[in-house]
């Protein structure tokens, strides 16, 4: 564990032992009662934020697992006589799997991001809370809970729940901590930016995003079942309302939803305002005020209150000392030798078929790159290049044909298995995560690429990259900070520093100026000196010349010359192909 | 088994119930899609337009037609006044949530100052009245919001198809940066449709009080399924918009027709769900 | 018999005025005596809410007036629950653990009710509240509901409403029961199912719908599909009146149609509630203001919601209902002449208060006494009571149609 986990573990439990002693001690009921309801925001909030903020994946839905969670310990203890803790255990895990098996169905959905996610998850609130309305479950009249014992963790009912709540809430904060530092928080993080690169950078999404879905469903379902005997009478129109799904909403953009901290801080807020204008005079005016000042703060610090806080104490802190960035890139990648990943491999390409809808992008292109070998792929615009880099990097999956690298077969395999083997690829428009530094963009890549690394050591190696590059004093950099050459050349550092065997390189010359493009040039060779094999997919045909061993020309999907580069390019075909005689057909 | 004209019934229901989500939807989903802002406030609006109209014409006696002319025109300047508020603030997509949010919480409040939380039905001659076709009876209120509906849809479509402006916002909102290096002045088209969604909002408030009740919390009952027309609908779709809410109309009274009507949310909402996973490029 | 005892009670009552009058005469003195309580000031439930806090207003004012409880003014402390029921519980754990409030009166409507029960139980304060729709859900032994609706209102109530329209000339042979999924009005509806096919009457059709619907122009059709002679409306504010609208653009109207918990208002005045009925356990008209208590809360009430901007100022149900909440707290207070919880439970358990609505008595299953729920009618645009007998307005009797 690091220091920063160490700190934060060290306050999380202090914070949970200060106000364990407190409810201990005896406070008045309300106060209890008042936190608790603050502790559940918390865990809903933060459990929210851990799918829908960490990764992007904006759920409308978690009153849905709130409200299965509820009903669970609603009906097991009414029902069933089980008793309440051992309920919750079933909430929790009863409302883990429906996110579970929601994300099964729906995140192979590749469309199904963005706001129509947010859809589906408000559609499944409002088909589950019919169900349960309409069912045994409840029927309409509500469940009472009044008669179910309250195990005495402490004196008072109260204190118990307070309690739970307390634990739940600390539960919560402390695994968005964990998850955010460990390499689950950086694959959802990756996700959130542009998920597609992620998976093909090595990122098991799916089972990711599963991963995430669950947790923040189930302890949505563990806050539930404590919800439940809280208000002791669990009725639809209560439990399904539109309260849970915007106000955990609310809360995690007030606090900042990206960070562990930021929800919690928002339920707090939010969740403490609620109380600030009770009074019965001044409810509906208090109301409104409460809403302006929500208003101010977030047009005040649109990021969130804890990244906006952080911020500016960094700033703060930043102009006291001088920046080290360069040192540490330095001190980084000196003197140590940066080596590509294990043993050199041969790409195959069998046959391989791809359409989409009615065009058929490729039409049983074989070829085959040899270990360390540098092939030029050429062809027109639309000749199926990219399209043969998207299925060979496990983007999309071939209809049909066989892609082998070494003795393993890579189709039908995901796209970070792929990456995992030794393959990585570079984007003609290059797709850096947004939110990651130049730094943190390789050090993804290194984590997750093949031959597993810790977070230090990838960054480590990464530092490496970015130097080899020439992008060390770019490290903290964000992507939009830098220019086009840079961001080219940081797609090349990502591609390195996943330890390929074989790298597929789109068009990475074009936009380039003269200069950069030699430098460029200079960079492939000495990647190529390290023993990767490389597919060399360009326009400029001086690059293409000067580089390739070999050269492949595609036309519309199909392999129609091979050879040396420069017979090649003398072909009749090929010149007709270019010439755009597109007549000639074999 | 439901007879033919209790079952043609209900889809005329359904359909002018649709009408009126869509016509909620409409201003919404050109706020979200083309000036990336989900605004809460909308139904705030909707429903201070509904009060608007119930005061002029319950107390003061003047038409609805009448209340909507002041109506709308005066939420086109609300909307470019908070166009102003948020452009000046560059409020972001996520953080729009919140602002509107609180912007309807607050509106909400006045509401219940004025008018208190009591329920108000404005009573009209009209309210009542239906034309009838065969055996189907068409209820005039609601055919008329669901005309508006399909007018102002069309209408709105053929505005971002054929106009300068509506091209400039398409564009604009696809890639600012690009849109601006042309010369399409972004913020200026802004206004325009900030004001102009402000002001659908008005005019879906004017029918609201003719055909609803109203009490102040009404603002949330809406939330969840014009929220789901408008993603159906597709953002900033006007057509998609009218089109996705008459499908959620139909299928719930359907339901309530043939089976039950507690059910309904079921049907429609597992409807779209399967629509969704199945064929998620249709939607 | 039932003449005799509201005899009897004007007696009682003049006792009871006389013995006050006595008292009454100097100024409250001394600490306040401090009342708490929630009610949904904003959110869905506030436009009924606003009734009671109304009521509970004049009723705290015109106590202080008098000679407050025991001498000592009278100070209400009211908060905005903002219709949330885990608001609600941790309200009245802060007027009771930190306000700590002498005394606790409920907050409006059932949820809200059941979730502030568990408070009073734990804290065992005495729990008068005035809006409850489920008895068989309050198993307190301390609290005392003023919605005297019976320990059974799913069978009493739908009894009452169907006993006098048999004693009509033209007594209903089918009923649509078309109800809210609303836990009371449901509960109480699918009561009505039952009492309905026991009675021998035909129920032509019976549906839930979704509390918040908003497609009234499908469950019209089916009602009218089904052609019944009496539809029983089991809903919340003026969902009535949107199905009588929809179902009148249908070219139908219902012979005739019963409405559970109506808001009063709007169904009186409106145009197609022409002879609705509903149950009432207060109308503004004999014998209900012979009631001394009823006829200085009526001008009372009238001036104070007409100043609230409320649209239909009238004493009817919702009203009444809280003010005898808090003439039983009073009187509890008053026959013990203490503020402690168990001696004012033992005394409400034992008599019967003398209210607005009625004599209510706390003694039967759950703490519930009689359903004293009348049927009510809107004719000419005003609702009158219209059975029992002997509880109809002057001259009116419930119209065939």
């Amino acid at each position: 564990m690091s220091a920063h986990g160490r700190r934060v573990a060290l306050a999380l439990t202090i914070a949970t032992l200060g106000l364990g002693a407190l409810a201990a001690v005896g406070l008045p009921a309300f106060y209890e009662s008042f936190l608790y309801l603050i502790f559940s925001w918390i865990a809903l909030a933060t459990s929210w934020a851990i799918l829908s903020g960490y990764a992007g994946y904006f759920s409308f839905g978690h009153g849905a697992f709130f409200g299965a969670g509820m009903y669970t310990t609603a009906t097991l203890t009414t029902a069933l006589g089980m008793p309440f803790l051992l309920t919750l255990i079933a909430a929790g895990v009863l409302a883990g799997l429906l996110g579970l098996g929601i994300g099964a169905v729906v995140f192979r959905v590749r469309r199904l991001r963005g706001e129509l996610f947010g859809l589906l998850t408000l559609a499944i609130t409002f088909v589950l809370a019919t169900i349960v309305l309409n069912t045994r479950i409840d029927g309409g009249p509500g469940v009472y809970l009044s008669a179910v014992p309250m195990p005495r963790l402490l004196a008072s009912p109260t204190g118990t729940l307070y309690l739970l709540g307390l634990l739940l809430a600390v539960l919560t904060v402390g695994a968005a901590f964990a998850i955010a530092q460990s390499r689950l928080g950086l694959g959802l993080y990756a996700i959130h930016d542009d998920e597609d690169v992620a998976e093909v950078q090595g990122v098991p999404t799916l089972a990711y995003k599963l991963m995430a879905f669950t947790l923040s469903a189930g302890i949505a379902g563990i806050a539930g079942g404590i919800h439940a005997m809280y208000v002791s009478y669990v009725t639809v129109g209560e439990t399904f309302s539109i309260t849970v799904p915007l106000y955990v909403v609310l809360m995690s953009v007030l606090g900042g939803a990206r960070h562990w901290l930021g929800p919690a801080v928002g339920a707090a807020i939010i969740g403490a305002s609620l109380y600030a204008f009770t009074g019965g005079q001044q409810a509906v005016l208090g109301r409104a005020a409460v809403a302006f000042a929500l208003i101010l703060v977030i047009l005040l610090l649109p990021e969130g209150v804890v990244p906006a806080v952080i911020g500016r104490w960094r700033r703060h802190a930043r102009a006291a000392s001088p920046p080290t960035v360069v040192d540490i890139a330095h001190a980084a990648g000196g003197g140590r030798a940066l080596t590509p990943a294990g043993a050199p491999a041969a790409l195959e390409c069998h046959d391989v078929w791809k359409a989409f809808g009615g065009i058929q992008a490729l039409r049983g292109v074989s070829l085959a790159i040899g270990p360390g070998e540098i092939v030029g792929l050429v062809g027109p615009n639309g000749s199926g290049k990219t399209t043969l880099i998207n299925v060979v990097s496990g983007h999309y999956e071939a209809d049909r044909g066989r892609i082998a690298l070494g003795t393993e077969t890579l189709s039908g395999r995901r796209a970070h298995e792929i990456a995992g083997l030794g393959v990585s690829r570079t984007y003609q428009i290059p797709r850096p995560f947004a939110h990651f530094t130049a730094l943190d963009n390789v050090a993804l890549a290194a984590t997750f690429g093949a031959g597993h690394r810790s977070a230090r050591e990838a960054r480590t190696e990464a530092q490496g990259w970015l130097e080899f590059t020439g992008l060390a004093r770019r490290a903290s950099a964000f992507p939009h900070e830098l220019n086009l050459h840079e961001r080219k050349f940081l797609e090349l550092a990502r591609a390195l520093a996943a330890r390929p065997r074989v790298i597929l390189l789109d068009e990475v010359l074009s936009g380039l100026n003269p200069a950069e493009i030699t430098s460029a040039i200079r960079l492939v060779r000495e990647i190529h000196e390290q023993g990767v094999a490389i597919l060399f997919v360009e326009h400029l045909m001086r690059a293409v010349l000067e580089l390739s061993h070999r050269i492949v020309v595609l036309n519309e999907g199909e392999v129609i010359a091979e050879g040396d580069p420069r017979d090649v390019m003398r072909a009749q075909r090929v010149v007709d192909v270019y010439l755009g005689r597109s007549h000639v057909v074999a | 088994m439901p007879s033919a004209t209790l079952l043609g019934q209900s889809i005329v229901s359904g359909l002018l119930a649709g009408g009126l989500y869509s016509l909620l939807a409409l201003g919404l989903s050109l706020s979200w899609g083309l000036l990336r802002l989900v605004n809460l406030t909308h139904f705030a609006l909707a429903l201070l337009g509904a009060y608007l109209t119930y005061q002029l014409g319950h107390v003061f006696h003047v038409a609805p037609w009448l209340a909507a002319a002041a109506i709308v025109p005066a939420f086109f300047l609300i909307g470019v006044a908070l166009h102003a508020v948020f452009a000046y603030f560059r409020v972001a997509e996520f953080a729009s949530l919140l602002v509107t949010f609180g912007l309807a919480v607050i509106l909400e409040s006045l509401i219940q100052w004025f008018w208190t939380a009591d329920y108000r039905r404005y009573e009209t001659a009209y309210a009542t009245m239906s034309i009838r076709v065969g055996p189907l009876f068409i209820p005039t209120l609601e055919m008329l919001a669901c005309l508006t509906a399909v007018v102002l849809a069309f209408a709105t479509w053929a505005w971002l198809r054929f106009t300068y402006v509506g091209k400039a916002l398409r564009a604009s909102a696809e890639d600012p940066a690009m849109a601006a290096a042309f010369g399409v002045n972004h913020r200026a088209q802004a206004f325009l449709l900030s004001g102009v969604s402000a002001a659908y909002a008005g005019i879906a408030g004017t029918y609201i009080a003719l055909i609803a009740t109203l009490a102040p919390s009404q603002i949330w009952t809406w939330l969840g399924v014009v929220f789901a027309v408008v993603i159906i609908g597709g953002l900033a779709n006007p057509i998609g918009a009218l089109l996705a809410g008459l499908l959620i109309g139909v299928s719930e009274s359907v339901t309530m027709a043939v089976v039950t009507p507690a059910w309904a949310p079921l049907v429609s909402f597992s409807v779209l769900i399967l629509i969704l996973i199945l064929r998620p490029g249709r939607v | 018999m039932a003449v005799r005892t509201f005899g009897r009670r004007s007696v009682l009552s003049a006792i009871f005025l006389f013995s006050f009058a006595t008292t009454a005469w100097a100024a409250p003195s001394g600490q306040p005596i401090r009342i708490g309580g929630t009610l949904a000031l904003t959110g869905g439930l506030a436009p009924t809410a606003l009734l009671h806090k109304i009521a509970g207003e004049i009723f705290v004012e015109e106590l202080n007036k008098g000679n407050g409880l025991l001498g000592r003014p009278v100070e209400w402390v009211l908060l905005d629950d903002q219709s949330k029921p885990d608001l609600t519980r941790s309200l009245y754990e802060k007027l009771i653990t930190v306000d700590k409030v002498d005394l606790i009166i409920g907050p409006y409507a059932t949820s809200g009710i059941l979730a502030a029960m568990g408070v009073a139980q734990r804290y065992n304060k005495v729990y008068v509240h005035h809006s409850f729709g489920m008895p068989h859900l309050a198993k307190y032994e301390m609290h005392f509901p003023t919605a005297s609706f019976g320990p059974e209102p799913q069978k009493s109530i739908p009894t009452t409403v169907f006993e006098s329209l048999a004693a009509t000339s033209k007594p209903p042979k089918s009923v649509a029961i078309v109800t809210s999924k609303f836990p009371s009005a449901q509960y109480q509806s699918s009561g009505a199912k039952e009492i309905a096919e026991k009675r021998g009457l035909k129920v032509a059709l019976y549906l839930e719908y979704e509390f918040g619907t908003r497609d009234w122009g499908s469950l019209a059709a089916r009602v009218k599909d089904a052609n019944p002679d009496l539809v029983w409306i089991g809903a919340l504010g003026l969902d009535g009146n949107q199905l009588l609208e929809a179902m009148k653009k249908l070219d139908y109207t219902p012979p005739r149609h019963f409405h559970l918990f109506p808001a009063p208002g709007p169904l009186a005045v409106a145009p197609d509630g022409k002879n609705a009925l509903s149950v009432t356990v207060f109308e503004e008209h004999p014998p209900f203001t012979n009631n001394p208590g009823a006829a200085k809360l009526i001008p009372l009430f009238h001036d104070r919601a007409v100043k609230a901007n409320v649209p239909y100022p009238h004493v009817e149900t919702q009203v009444a209902g809280s003010w005898a909440a808090w003439q039983v707290l009073e009187a509890a207070v008053t026959a013990t002449k203490s503020l402690d919880d168990k001696a004012m439970a033992q005394w409400l358990r034992k008599n019967r208060v003398d209210t607005v609505i009625g004599k209510l008595r706390f003694d039967g299953p759950n703490n519930y006494g009689d359903d004293l729920f009348k049927v009510k009618q809107v004719q000419d645009g005003k609702w009158v009571v219209v059975w029992p007998r002997e509880f109809t307005a002057p001259g009116a009797r419930l119209l065939p149609p």
